[in-house]
């Protein structure tokens, strides 16, 4: 299957002989959703905001879409959308204007740029609350509008930062489908979670990062009966304790 | 026992080591103002002790009055001089009637003249005239202090006292023997002088370019307000992630920042200037003014030309974009609402501090130290533009000019970098705690790439 991602040893060095993340390598397919995961401070947002174009990577590379990271950043984010874990949007601008703002960023001409407000006004299921100032937001609302806005240009590749972060299980549950949705639709994501469960429910494949290295890839199946376990969590916990012995070992 | 619990944490919160290192830069900075203006206070006091004339009279009566004008000292019961201090007058020659010329070549910025006649026409009951010269270097408050106007009152004293009360006047005719000496005001401008005395020339220039000091700090303050909060708001919400990874070049982003909050800087500069004209013109329709003031102004050269405002616009343009290119560079480094508040305190006082000491002081009379840590605040050249440029500088103000596009070059390059590398996500300025990554590197979490 054709690869929309592809991350190739990709590393971070923010001081001398300090990884943030170490020849991180995995890729995504088209369609897929894969996911990473990993404890606080394990590097998985490093690695998606060098894939993102906003961090430069130490050494390796990522192409996205047939496109570097490393000498074509601007043709990149032409195909990438990015949330960030806690993303914020302008208080002052109501829903649809900050919609607006956005989808002139991306789109290549007027009437993409409508198409893309239109596909995100009716995705984010605000309602006559779009019109609203964006200050006036419950945080499942925000987050739903930068779904919305994420998704909207239909990217190639659209890299959420916890998606559902912060918000209560019925709005998490909607957020889930929708991404789904779109996976099956053709869209590939990049998900980075805590949330096991959601995890297990929503991704194809999974990638279990600790102290800046991917220590597993597979699907849930896979990884589950490779550490004999019940759930992702406990995948999860045994990955980790196993990467921190070898880690030790090498330190 | 829980108050103090409570009172101990707020404490804890508050005293921040950037808040304590911001206190003691301020502490410092006032401690240097305070030592720059006690010594040019010192300065203007030993200057207005002193009293320069030129006795061209060269009588009897000229020498006695300038006598009487060393006296340092009177007996509290006779009233009699005691002591004379010599250094109180410094007596000068003028060698022509071109008294721009003539106080250039003194080196004086006052001179009293007590013209030839002056003792003979007393002794006749005639009224006499004293000259009262004044260079203008500068329109700050205390750079036109003279000792000339004390001098004049002590020589009338003296005058009413030791000649008109034996001449056998009348109690009425002494009464107004103040009137017998008047003053003849010559104020001088580079080459340029006109009859009218300093103090009004002063008033004028200053309600003339009044203005500048006004517009300059509101643009700096307001711009850099403007861009501190832009950034750090959009750090803090994560907006500015969103922004740069979509498709539109970072220096996009930053220029189109900077524009703006030049745009809405330079609105609010000029609404408050039109507010301040018209409160200005207000306050002073009830004062009356000085007839043909606009003429006077341009015969000392000091009415603003369409060059020399196109020089202060050139002035203001810089100093926007220096205040937007230092902004940015702090707004990166917030990480915080409160830390960008902090962040607002150097651009508070490089705007401050070159506005308070210009408005009083000629910065071109401090010690040298003083005056070139002044002129190093980018934003003095700005404030000191249309002095400058009235009262011919133009050594000082081209070399303001070029000191601010080299500086402006540093800061926008440094911003550039910030905003076009890692650093506008990596920057924060935090005394509080090592890094993160020190942290997590101490606690062993990083470190598996060794």
């Amino acid at each position: 299957m054709e690869k929309v991602l592809e991350v190739k040893e990709l590393s971070k060095m923010y001081k001398k002989g300090v990884y943030a993340s170490e020849k991180v390598s995995f890729d995504v397919k088209k369609g897929e959703i894969f996911a990473l995961i990993g404890p606080n401070g394990a590097g998985k947002t490093t690695t998606i905001r060098m894939i993102s174009t906003l961090l430069s990577a130490t050494e390796g590379d990522a192409v996205v879409a047939g496109h570097s990271i490393l000498t074509e950043p601007a043709k990149v984010r032409e195909n990438i959308t990015y949330l960030p874990d806690e993303a914020g949007a302008y208080k002052t601008m109501t829903g649809k204007g900050y919609l607006e703002f956005m989808a002139n960023i991306y789109a290549k001409n007027p009437q993409d740029a409508k198409e893309y407000v239109e596909r995100a006004v009716e995705m984010s299921g605000l309602g006559e609350r779009i019109n609203d100032k964006i200050g006036s937001y419950s945080r499942g609302m925000s987050r739903k509008l930068l779904l919305s806005r994420a998704v909207m240009s239909r990217p190639a590749l659209a890299i959420l930062d916890e998606p559902t972060s912060g918000l209560d299980i019925l709005n998490a549950i909607e957020i889930r489908r929708m991404i789904k949705q779109l996976a099956s639709e053709g869209m590939s994501f990049l998900l980075s979670s805590h949330n096991m469960l959601e995890i297990e429910f929503v991704s194809d494949r999974v990638g279990i990062i600790a102290k800046g290295h991917l220590l597993e890839v597979g699907t849930s199946a896979e990884l589950k009966e490779k550490y004999n376990a019940n759930n992702l969590e406990e995948v999860f916990e045994a990955v980790v304790k196993k990467g921190s012995v070898e880690a030790d070992e090498i330190l | 026992m829980k108050f103090f619990n409570l009172f101990k944490k707020e404490l804890r919160e508050l005293l921040t080591p950037t808040t304590i290192i911001t206190t003691i830069g301020i502490m410092l900075i006032l401690v240097f103002v305070g030592e720059a203006f006690g010594g040019i206070m010192g300065d203007v006091i030993e200057e207005a002790s002193q009293v320069t004339i030129c006795d061209q009279d060269n009588s009897e009566i000229s020498k006695s009055i300038i006598k009487a004008l060393t006296v340092s000292k009177v007996n509290e019961e006779t009233g009699l001089p005691e002591e004379y201090d010599e250094e109180l007058v410094k007596l000068v020659t003028l060698e022509s009637d071109d008294y721009a010329k003539e106080l250039k070549r003194l080196k004086e910025n006052h001179v009293l003249i007590i013209p030839e006649g002056f003792g003979e026409k007393l002794m006749k009951g005639e009224k006499i005239e004293l000259i009262n010269l004044n260079k203008m270097t500068s329109g700050a408050t205390l750079a036109n202090v003279s000792s000339n106007e004390g001098a004049v009152e002590s020589i009338r004293k003296v005058i009413k006292e030791t000649y008109l009360l034996n001449s056998g006047l009348t109690v009425e005719q002494l009464a107004n023997s103040e009137t017998i000496v008047s003053v003849s005001e010559k104020t001088i401008v580079d080459d340029k002088s006109a009859d009218i005395s300093v103090s009004m020339v002063s008033s004028l220039a200053s309600m003339q370019s009044m203005f500048l000091p006004i517009i300059v700090y509101a643009l700096v303050m307001f711009s850099s307000q403007l861009i501190i909060s832009a950034i750090s708001t959009e750090k803090i919400d994560k907006t500015l992630e969103t922004l740069l990874s979509a498709p539109v070049s970072r220096l996009s982003v930053l220029s189109s920042k900077m524009l703006a909050a030049g745009v809405v800087a330079a609105l609010n500069a000029v609404a408050y200037m039109i507010g301040f004209n018209q409160m200005m013109k207000g306050m002073y329709a009830g004062m009356g003014t000085v007839e043909n003031s606009d003429a006077i102004l341009s015969e000392l050269g000091l009415k603003m030309t369409t060059s020399g405002y196109i020089l202060l616009g050139i002035q203001l343009f810089l100093t926007l974009f220096i205040s937007l290119s230092v902004s940015l560079v702090l707004g990166a480094l917030a990480k915080d609402a409160k830390s960008a508040q902090t962040l607002m305190m150097p651009i508070t006082f490089m705007a401050m501090i070159p506005y308070i000491i210009s408005m009083l002081i000629d910065i071109k009379s401090l010690a040298p130290a003083f005056r070139y840590l002044i002129y190093a605040i980018p934003f003095t050249h700005t404030f000191i533009a249309s002095d400058n440029i009235m009262f011919g500088n133009t050594t000082l103000f081209w070399g303001g000019v070029i000191y601010q596009v080299v500086l402006l070059a540093i800061c926008m390059t440094i911003a550039v970098k910030i905003f076009t590398s890692d650093k506008i996500f990596t920057l924060t300025l935090d005394f509080n705690k090592k890094s993160k990554f020190d942290k997590k590197k101490k606690k062993g979490l990083l470190n598996f790439g060794k």
